[in-house]
């Protein structure tokens, strides 16, 4: 049995010698040399992925499809060898071991752009390789995305909010009149005439920036995720009496 | 002469035409723009019906909810919405 489990991975010397053996039977014959594997891999490799499942529930958001497959492979598995102890527990466990080492290297490469949405494939493709690579991806875009907060440009911004046509005349003078109440109260709350929290503050601030990002979401779809970009940024000086007071 | 008069009857019409377009987008882009300003104020206004203006920035508004508001820019430079 482990010698034969061993030679799973060891695929293609058996298909070829059966093949030379019996041509016509290429297809149903990858099945048995997969089908003396799968009796030992079987319990391998269904454990790695259902460990991979139970194991890694949180990390593997993508899991739900793999453990679906892998659910739906054991259930292939247990149900068929009752019915077909040779014939029908092959193929299920062929299809799986060989598919998941091609399909692994593709997803692991491809990874990196869109973590989460190609999560399941690696997932699916080799459960202890693919998780170890997405954290580590996974971590740079959040670290590139705090090197750009800090370049917070509220000159720049404030410009463009002045210059876009998305936001006509008076209602830009609204916006202004309202970020000038909410410094105000900011103002307020440092100098200790405002009874509030900065919780509290965090409200209408975050009202405000949905305001303007509702009249530029499509005006200047552009300057809105500039907006979107800078939130915390300016949420973080707002936030800071030392910051505050520099503006 | 008759195809010069008639080239410059178009030339006037389609100018009209775009002039007339323009105002009508000038138009629309007030109303929007009082719409918001109502809106943004928290008071209520399904959509501007009506709009006249009795300077740059001081306008009576019409809505279709049957409000009425004096939209306008005070001394201050604070867009002020009154309801009528």
């Amino acid at each position: 049995m482990l010698l034969t489990a061993g030679c799973a991975d060891l695929k293609p010397p058996p298909p070829v010698a059966r093949s030379s053996v019996a041509p016509p039977q290429t297809t149903a014959e990858t099945v048995p040399p997969a089908a003396q594997p799968p009796a030992p891999a079987n319990p391998s490799a269904p454990v790695a992925q259902s460990g991979g499942a139970a194991a890694e529930p949180a990390p593997a958001p993508a899991t739900p499809s793999t453990s679906a497959s892998a659910a739906s492979r054991d259930s292939t598995a247990v149900n068929a060898p009752p019915s077909a102890p040779a014939a029908k527990s092959p193929p299920p466990a062929n299809s799986p071991s060989p598919a998941p080492p091609a399909k692994a290297t593709p997803p692991a490469n491809s990874l990196p752009p869109a973590p989460p949405a190609k999560a399941p494939p690696s997932a699916k493709a080799s459960p202890s390789a693919p998780p170890s690579q997405p954290p580590g991806k996974a971590s740079a875009p959040p670290e590139a995305a705090k090197q750009n907060a800090p370049s917070l440009d509220l000159a720049s911004l404030e410009s463009r909010l002045k210059q876009t046509k998305a936001i006509g005349v008076l209602t830009k003078i609204t916006i202004s009149n309202q970020v000038d109440d909410l410094l105000s109260q900011f103002r307020a709350f440092y100098a200790g005439k405002l009874k509030t929290t900065l919780a509290e503050l965090r409200r209408p601030y975050d009202l405000l920036v949905l305001k303007v990002l509702a009249l530029l979401q499509d005006g200047d779809p552009a300057l809105a995720s500039a907006l979107v970009a800078s939130r915390e940024a300016i949420w973080g000086i707002l936030s800071d009496r030392t910051k505050f007071a520099a503006i | 002469m008759r195809t010069r008069l008639m080239g410059l009857a178009i030339a006037i019409s389609m100018a009209a035409g775009v002039a007339g377009t323009s105002l009508a987008a000038d138009d629309v882009s007030v109303k929007k723009d009082l719409f918001t300003v109502i809106t943004l104020q928290g008071l209520p206004c399904g959509e501007v019906t009506g709009v006249t203006s009795k300077a740059e920035n001081d306008h009576l508004v019409s809505c279709k909810d049957g409000n009425r508001y004096h939209v306008f820019l005070n001394a201050q430079g604070r867009v002020i919405v009154e309801k009528q």
